[in-house]
């Protein structure tokens, strides 16, 4: 029974961290930029989500459209201004400024949030109801919810609208595109915006159920990183089941050795990836 | 390489050797920090610049040097220099046993596989009793930051000594071949995966004597002090912006950034860490191939320079 609720409770933080690296997967698919800033902007879209429940009143759940409105035009923002710059450059320089820009987003944060622990705490934010012997906190399972629904949104605008068209295509090939009209700076801009956009959503999500500061960027990066490795960057319910693999993982990890060994696991499991079939991940890109 | 650079390299080797007999306790503290971090940089230049194989794992090495004397100094109360011996060896089988697999994997995978060594190794250290666990070990006390000064200095002349041989040799030639095209290094006879863990090797070696320098002279270690994930983003960094694959562009590069580093920090406090992220993002978009590359050839400190660099990278 413990481990089934283990189970349970790996599952349904597993779908948040597959939304957290869906927007990841997404940017780095299409662009080519490993996004070492994505955890940041997953913390930023978490900060949004809980002003705008805190001096606004807005339930969060609402404030999740209006999150990833702000995040989109933050993302949108960053690759029009900054990041077309270097999108042609080696990965190595693409590396080194999104982890520039990571160091920025953190410590504004600080300048502007402060650095105290915040959650976001609705009135129903401790409700659970039982099934079957086994406790399902409401949040959580409305946060799995918000995940596996985007990431559907995600497909069907990859698949079957005229955007995830130009957006595969550019992936694929990005002369072929252009000369087909598609604008590059255009549609990479929109590209990251929307995997901003995502990882606010998952920032919201993320502050109401663990704690938010400024500085949990790097971890959520990282995780991130690992979780896109292991769902591949094409299709997106891929990602949200590598997330859910990584978070059953971790809370089976957490169980029966210790929970100080959850970060050698998921380290663990991405180095396997890697070694034992590194064509996977070499297609997936 | 020039004759005048080298004579100009060694003068300001000398001169800095001197830095102690005048300088404030403050400026020589500063110095031990930026020579460390300079020797961090330019064994990272190793692998990463040379090979072009970016690791974001080197930090382990440094966790393991700095264990490595710890351990030796306080449970077996060996003298300084063994335990540096004890550091450097774990170091080096720690990149023979973590370098043979994950070598294999090429380009950015490389760098994604070594991007959580330092987290799993953190966790390992911090539940090893040898190692104190969680709380860590206090080291015996030594008040005597000249030498801890000129041990670094002597360090950072040996490594750039050691990458001035790799960048003139067939060694590095064949370290070249493989960061260009490893397939075709392959044809020309270079034995790459041999070329690439001796190259991790090498870098480990050195990575480990700073981090047992730097335990002793700060003479307390734990996990998160010997593993801090934020050394290897910041030896990047300054190898990085100082200029990757060139002998002295990580040294020039790790003592700017270390010096605009600590000006900011005694001007604003809050706000220097947010202007170091500035300098990156602005470094990588005007001058992508680190500063050694305007300063090879003074012609290219102009404006005109700046722009062509960010013609041919944006879309």
């Amino acid at each position: 029974m413990v481990l089934a609720q283990i189970l349970l409770n790996g599952v349904l933080l597993g779908g948040l961290y597959g939304l957290m690296a869906l927007g990841m997967a997404l940017v780095w698919g299409v662009l080519n930029i490993v996004n070492l800033s994505h955890g940041a902007l997953i913390m930023v879209g978490g900060y949004v989500v809980y002003y705008l429940f805190t001096l606004a009143g807005i339930d969060p759940f609402l404030a999740l459209p209006i999150a990833m409105a702000v995040m989109f035009s933050l993302g949108f923002a960053l690759q029009w201004g900054l990041l077309n710059l270097v999108v042609r450059s080696k990965m190595l320089n693409t590396l080194l400024i999104t982890f520039g820009l990571d160091v920025v987003l953190t410590f504004t944060a600080q300048l502007l949030f402060s650095a105290d622990f915040r959650t976001i705490n609705p009135s129903y934010a401790g409700a659970n109801f039982a099934i079957g012997g086994l406790t399902v906190p409401t949040v959580r399972l409305a946060a799995f919810g918000v995940a596996v629904g985007l990431a559907t949104g995600i497909w069907v605008l990859l698949n079957k609208l005229p955007l995830g068209r130009a957006i595969r295509a550019t992936a694929q090939n990005l002369t072929a595109a252009r000369l087909y009209g598609v604008n590059p700076r255009m549609l990479y801009a929109v590209t990251f915006g929307i995997g901003a956009a995502l990882a606010g959503a998952a920032g919201g999500l993320y502050g109401m159920i663990s704690n938010l500061t400024p500085y949990i960027g790097a971890s959520l990066t990282a995780k991130s990183f690992v979780i896109a490795i292991i769902g591949g960057l094409a299709n997106p319910f891929n990602v949200i089941l590598g997330g859910i693999f990584v978070g059953v993982a971790e809370a089976v990890t957490a169980l029966y050795i210790g929970p100080t060994y959850t970060d050698v696991i998921s380290f663990g499991l991405l180095v396997a990836v890697l070694v034992l079939r590194p064509s996977r991940a070499v297609r997936a890109a | 390489m020039k004759t005048r650079t080298l004579i100009l390299a060694a003068a300001v080797a000398v001169a800095l050797a001197f830095v102690p007999m005048f300088g404030s306790d403050v400026m020589i503290q500063f110095g031990i920090n930026a020579l460390v971090l300079a020797v961090l940089a330019q064994s990272w230049n190793i692998l990463g610049g040379f090979g072009g194989y970016v690791s974001f794992g080197n930090s382990v090495f440094y966790g393991l040097g700095t264990y490595g004397t710890a351990i030796a100094m306080t449970t077996y109360n060996l003298p300084f220099g063994v335990g540096l011996v004890i550091g450097v060896v774990l170091a080096m089988l720690g990149a023979a046993l973590v370098g043979v697999p994950i070598l294999r994997l090429r380009g950015p995978y490389f760098a994604i596989a070594t991007l959580g060594l330092n987290g799993a190794m953190m966790a390992i250290f911090s539940n090893l009793p040898i190692a104190g666990t969680n709380i860590g070990l206090v080291l015996p006390l030594t008040r005597n930051d000249t030498m801890f000064y000129e041990l670094s200095l002597a360090l950072l002349v040996a490594c750039t000594l050691t990458v001035f041989w790799i960048s003139r040799s067939r060694y590095g030639m064949g370290l070249i071949a493989i960061r260009e095209d490893e397939d075709a290094a392959g044809t020309m006879g270079v034995n790459a995966t041999l070329y690439k863990v001796t190259a991790l090797i090498l870098a480990s070696i050195f990575t480990a004597v700073a981090g047992g320098i730097h335990a002793y002279w700060s003479t307390f270690v734990d996990p998160a002090s010997a593993f801090d994930s934020t050394l290897n983003v910041r030896m990047v960094i300054m190898c990085v912006f100082g200029g990757p694959g060139t002998v002295f562009g990580p040294v020039i590069g790790s003592f700017v950034l270390s010096t605009v580093y600590e000006v900011l920090a005694a001007q604003i406090s809050t706000a220097a860490a947010l202007l170091f992220g500035v300098v990156i993002v602005l470094a990588v978009i005007f001058m992508p191939r680190g500063l050694a590359d305007i300063m090879r050839d003074r012609a290219n400190f102009t404006l005109r320079y700046f722009i062509r660099n960010i013609r041919e990278n944006r879309l």
